[in-house]
């Protein structure tokens, strides 16, 4: 091939001399036959045919045609921008952001929901989904995390991906699939030897999981089966981000031991860099093996969850037996859980455990009276996994205390609103209910779905805003080709004249449409190898602005891959041939003679052939205002439900609050040890200068965990359950807070007594006092008088002790609970006794800047204590909002860069068109027109157009932003206010970019106007 | 000449000038006036070869392997290039007879068929 193209550029160098020769020697034989040497030449000249043509033909034998025209092309296309430097300017500055934004956001949305999973071979792996009719009969439910899941109290069609240990040995011993593999994850984890105590998120994976994936060490080994055995000693495996981080990527770091929780773990190795995690968005720490889960978490909730068919806890992931088909498997997997959900008998509670129980199924009327359950509020912001537990030392049928488990944790609530733990009380299995885990009519079964579709992680909580800014950018990107589209448009029918020559000397149409495209897939192509730039500025900006919200960095790895690399290219060459096609196909349609005859369209005689693009032109502008109106509605009307966000009253004074989490359980703290720590940490802090009062909670205000508890309101039914939001608080936490009280009193020593000897094993006879909220009040009191109101008694069973209920000494002023946009609730504040707590503090000036102090203080009680989650209310706050900021930034700057584009359009198409006219405008003011008529005539073109195209956008916006609806927040879909106030301002601006070129065509100087040519 | 007889003649030329070239060159090396001459004289110049259209041949048969060139002296003493079949041109040359035959051969049956039932 490069032998053939070495011949041919010889050949062709040639070329001329041979047919020089050829034409000579017919010449001479002409001669030779008589003919005079003049009329010699002609006839062998005449013989010989086209020698351009030849030449040409004969070129073509050996290139590659296409390509040689195509770099003629393009050489000639870069001429015509170098020629007009201001038009190449903003066409490629247009460009280059539409295609930049675009490419930022689909380098997200690429990083968030499309990548492949990190793993071997993923398109193997298979994630296991129960689904029923009816909530199956089980006690604990708990999700990591990594999927969509419903099983809401009474929810039909409930669904969900966690299964129990002995469903995942029974599956995994079936071999249906070559390899099988379960996780969880494992709650917050104290480290220490490593520096200072630190919190950690680990995984808990059976031992198949590494081999499951495909996936090898980055240094040690990995886990095996061996490993995953009670009787193993504790390993564990370092997540390579958190091996770089924490150990300097030391290759010593295997076989050193680290303390868990109190617990020695050796560490054996560190998986391959790639992996992060196999859920979207997790960022685990450490992997450790399945078989450690209860030594290292609280031992009343792991105990027994090994064997317990009724407590769910467990993804699973399989991969696929070569040349096995997914349905097969599905069915043999199927198979084996629905024999497990008819007939295994449901297994029975160990007394003083915790009770977990995803509420009522449907039809059976409730079994328990008291019931808590954790709910996730809307995925508005949270990062942790979506459990909400109650600590062991809590009896069921207690007072709630609910903590979020691992705040801090990578995993975000997959589910958004769904609850994930159920607390039910032991010996909630009813008696002369079903004996099974489920029954034939509520269909239990099995779906197998791909991996990489079925763990969405954290990425249901991204798509959303990715969505929309997606569609934010696709208005923008047809924005910017509309207004280059008008820009060619402009040159195009100035270019007449050159395009009526070229077709006039014969050059093909399609030759000159290729051309033509050639040069604004040029100016696409600029355009997009600018927008690379600025969208990796752009994607790092938002990734950045994402990470400041999230307490730890994101688990997704973004950057320009080959995909988004390809997805550029795709768009710039699409552009560059959406925006070229029109403009071209126009200007090849040119009627060669008047064209060629006339003075470039300067005159009113071209009027017919300009009235055609004109009225294109006029068309894009008017598009590109109606999409810039569509983007700023949209961009108005979610910066509005921003604004309406942040001045929310919350009820309670975020201002100068610093939170902090502690929990002394993590190192072994137990029962009343923990309240007085607490009381004691309290006492500290109250005194800490800087610091004007403290408290704690079982979690703090607006952080996106939420507990909830049941009960039984008297004058209710029997088997009718209550329920309220509730949130169990320390000493002083009103004050604190700055909560006012509006009838009764604050909790007292006594009632932390009564609540902390209450929720033992061996209750008292007296009520626990708690606290109630307007809405309470409400809801269940009316006008009759909270104080001394009593509820929620029940009798003993067998299995449980008696409740002796609650009484209300307290009524304070509705408050947010988890997030902004729930309403305020029924909600019951109970005093807090045992768990986990989080800390507030009142500061006098700068929360912040009292860390130092604070971390000393605690460190005076226990140098062993990590602090995690510390942040400041607002800072909260800003997390909670973290989504709504994001979007609002993002489309605010998309909606102005919009309102410019289509500005740019409207100034460019003036521009052209004042200066189209300037002959004609030079004659009216011969004639005496006025400048300030001309100034109105011109003016007057821009504005009809912005009008027009304001009402376009207005009907349209008015048909799509409902589709926005709910990301909106105290604010209408087709709000008013919003619509008038952006119709205004866009005709503003309009005016504004009408009057450069309203200015120039006053001050053309006849003189020169018709000199002008 | 018009366009549309130069097409017409251009696309009867097409592939047929190859063959024809192929088989002046089975008698010997010969440069490019000389080839077109040869066909001329040989078709009883009932064959017009445009000349010009004999450069793109010659340098699609080069680049297919066909011919090759050399460097040579003419007849009166210039230097001129000579194109000479090489063997994979002279087994083309074959095949390509033999396709022309058939298609001769079957054209004109068709042909003579026709003018039949026009006699009858």
């Amino acid at each position: 091939m490069r032998r053939g193209k070495r011949m041919g550029r010889r050949m062709l160098e040639d070329l001329d001399e041979d047919i020089r020769d050829h034409i000579a020697r017919e010449t001479q034989d002409n001669i030779e036959r008589g003919m005079a040497p003049e009329e010699a030449r002609y006839a062998a000249v005449r013989k010989f045919g086209n020698v351009t043509r030849v030449k040409e033909e004969t070129r073509e034998v050996w290139s590659f045609v296409w390509l040689e025209q195509l770099l003629q092309d393009v050489r000639f296309g870069l001429r015509m921008l170098r020629k007009s430097p201001g038009f190449a300017a903003v066409a490629i500055l247009t460009l280059a952001l539409g295609i930049g934004a675009n490419t930022a956001i689909f380098s997200l949305i690429d990083a968030v929901m499309l990548r492949a999973l990190p793993v071997e071979d993923p398109s193997q792996l298979v994630l296991l989904k129960w689904s029923a009719r009816n909530a199956p009969n089980i006690h604990g439910y708990m999700t990591s995390g990594d999927c969509p899941m419903n099983v809401m109290p009474g929810a039909a069609n409930p669904y969900g991906c966690s299964f129990s240990e002995p469903m995942f040995r029974e599956i995994a011993r079936a071999n249906v699939f070559a390899a099988t593999t379960a996780f969880a994850n494992s709650d917050r984890l104290s480290l220490t030897g490593n520096g200072p105590a630190t919190v950690i998120n680990g995984q808990l994976v059976s031992g198949d999981f590494f081999r499951t994936m495909g996936l090898k060490a980055a240094a040690g080994r990995l886990f095996e089966a061996a490993d995953d055995k009670p009787s193993a000693a504790p390993v564990a495996v370092l997540n390579y981000g958190y091996w770089q981080s924490a150990f300097g990527g030391s290759r010593e770091v295997v076989g050193h031991t680290i303390e868990l929780n109190n617990v020695a773990f050796t560490i054996i190795g560190v998986a391959e860099q790639r992996f992060t995690g196999i859920t979207p968005g997790s960022d685990y720490d450490v992997w450790l093996p399945l078989s450690d889960a209860q030594r290292i978490t609280y031992p009343m909730f792991w105990r027994n969850r090994s064997d317990d068919a009724g407590n769910w806890w467990l993804t699973i992931v399989g991969r696929l037996k070569p040349g096995t088909e997914l349905a097969s498997a599905q069915a043999a997997v199927s198979g084996l859980y629905r024999n497990e959900m008819l007939h295994g008998s449901v297994p029975l509670f160990h007394g003083g455990e915790i009770a977990v129980r995803p509420g009522r199924p449907a039809g059976r009327g409730p079994r328990s009276d008291q019931m808590f359950h954790g709910a996730m509020p809307p995925p508005a912001g949270g990062n942790g996994p979506a459990s909400v537990l109650v600590p062991p030392q809590q009896a069921p049928g207690s007072p709630v205390q609910a903590r979020r488990e691992a705040a801090g944790a990578p995993m975000s609530p997959s589910a958004g609103k769904t609850p994930v733990i159920f607390a039910a009380p032991p010996g909630a299995a009813p008696e002369g209910g079903p004996k099974t885990l489920s029954t034939v009519a509520d269909n239990p079964e099995v779906t197998l779905v791909p991996a990489q579709t079925g763990l969405t992680g954290a990425r249901s909580e991204y798509s959303n805003p990715l969505y929309v800014l997606m569609l934010a950018v696709g208005i923008i990107l047809l924005i910017g080709c509309t207004n280059v589209a008008g820009l060619m448009l402009a040159r195009a029918a100035a270019r007449q004249k050159e395009m009526a020559v070229r077709l006039a000397l014969g050059a093909g149409r399609a030759r000159v449409v290729r051309q033509l495209l050639t040069e604004s897939v040029i100016l696409s192509v600029l355009g997009g190898t600018l927008g690379v730039l600025f969208a990796y500025w752009g994607a790092h900006a938002i990734i950045s602005f994402v990470s400041s919200n999230q307490p730890r960095p994101l688990g997704f790895a973004t950057g320009v891959d080959l995909r988004v690399l390809g997805f550029t290219v795709a768009v710039s060459l699409l552009t560059g041939i959406f925006f070229g096609i029109a403009p071209t196909l126009r200007s090849t349609r040119v009627d060669l003679t008047p064209t060629l005859k006339d003075g470039a369209g300067s005159s009113a005689s071209s009027g017919r052939a300009n009235g055609k693009w004109f009225s294109i032109g006029n068309a894009l502008v008017v598009a590109q205002v109606a999409l810039a109106i569509v983007m700023l509605v949209g961009a108005g009307l979610l910066v509005r439900t921003l604004a309406n966000l942040r001045s929310i009253d919350v009820g309670f004074d975020s201002h100068n609050i610093l939170i902090f989490g502690i929990d002394p359980t993590l190192i072994g703290y137990k029962g009343a040890q923990v309240d007085s720590f607490y009381r004691d940490l309290q006492g500290r802090l109250s005194e800490t200068p800087g610091v004007k009062s403290a408290s704690y909670s079982v979690m703090p205000l607006l952080s996106n965990a939420l507990g909830i508890m049941g009960f039984h309101w008297p004058g209710t039914p029997q088997d009718q359950r209550s329920d309220a939001d509730a949130l169990a608080v320390g000493p002083n936490f009103f004050a604190t807070m700055h909560i006012p009280f509006l009838a009764g009193r604050d909790f007292n020593a006594s009632d932390f007594k009564v609540s902390a000897t209450n929720s033992g094993a061996t209750p008292t006879s007296a009520r626990t006092d708690v606290i109630v909220n307007q809405a309470f009040v409400q809801k269940y009191l009316g006008k009759e008088s909270a104080l001394g109101k009593q509820f929620g008694e029940s009798a003993a069973e067998a299995d449980r002790p008696a409740n002796p209920g609650y009484e209300i000494i307290g009524v304070v002023r509705d408050a947010k609970y988890n997030s902004l946009r729930r309403e305020i609730h029924a909600m019951i504040y109970m005093p807090h006794s045992a768990g986990g707590a989080s800390f507030e503090l009142r500061t006098a000036a700068a929360p912040q800047a009292i860390l130092p102090a604070v971390r000393e203080v605690v460190a005076q009680v226990n140098t062993n204590l990590p602090l995690f989650d510390v942040k400041t209310e607002s800072e909260q706050i800003d997390q909670l909002l973290f989504q709504e900021r994001l979007v609002a930034r993002l489309s605010g700057f998309f909606g102005l860069l919009a309102l410019v584009l289509a500005c740019v359009g409207l100034y460019g198409l003036l521009s052209y068109e004042v200066s189209r006219r300037t002959r004609e405008i030079g004659i009216r003011m011969a004639l005496g027109a006025h400048p300030g008529r001309v100034l109105k005539l011109v003016l007057q073109q821009g504005i009809v157009l912005a009008i027009v195209g304001a009402c376009v956008g207005i009907g349209v916006a008015m048909g799509v932003m409902r589709y926005l609806a709910s990301m909106l927040y105290d604010v209408h879909a087709n709000d008013p206010l919003t619509m008038i106030a952006v119709a205004v301002l866009l005709t503003l601006v309009a005016l504004a970019a009408c009057y450069i070129p309203a200015r120039r065509a006053m001050r053309v100087d006849p003189m020169v106007a018709l000199r002008y040519e | 000449m018009s366009t549309k007889e130069q097409k017409e003649r251009v696309e009867l030329l097409q592939g047929t000038l190859d063959l024809l070239i192929l088989r002046t060159l089975l008698l010997g090396p010969a440069h490019g006036h000389a080839i077109a001459k040869a066909i001329e004289f040989n078709s009883d110049d009932v064959l017009q070869v445009e000349q010009g259209s004999l450069y793109p041949a010659l340098h699609r048969l080069i680049k297919r392997g066909w011919i090759a060139v050399e460097a040579g002296i003419s007849e009166n003493n210039r230097r001129a290039k000579f194109y000479r079949l090489t063997a994979k041109g002279r087994r083309q040359l074959a095949v390509e007879t033999s396709k022309w035959d058939k298609l001769a051969g079957a054209i004109a049956r068709i042909l003579r068929s026709a003018e039949r039932e026009g006699e009858s």
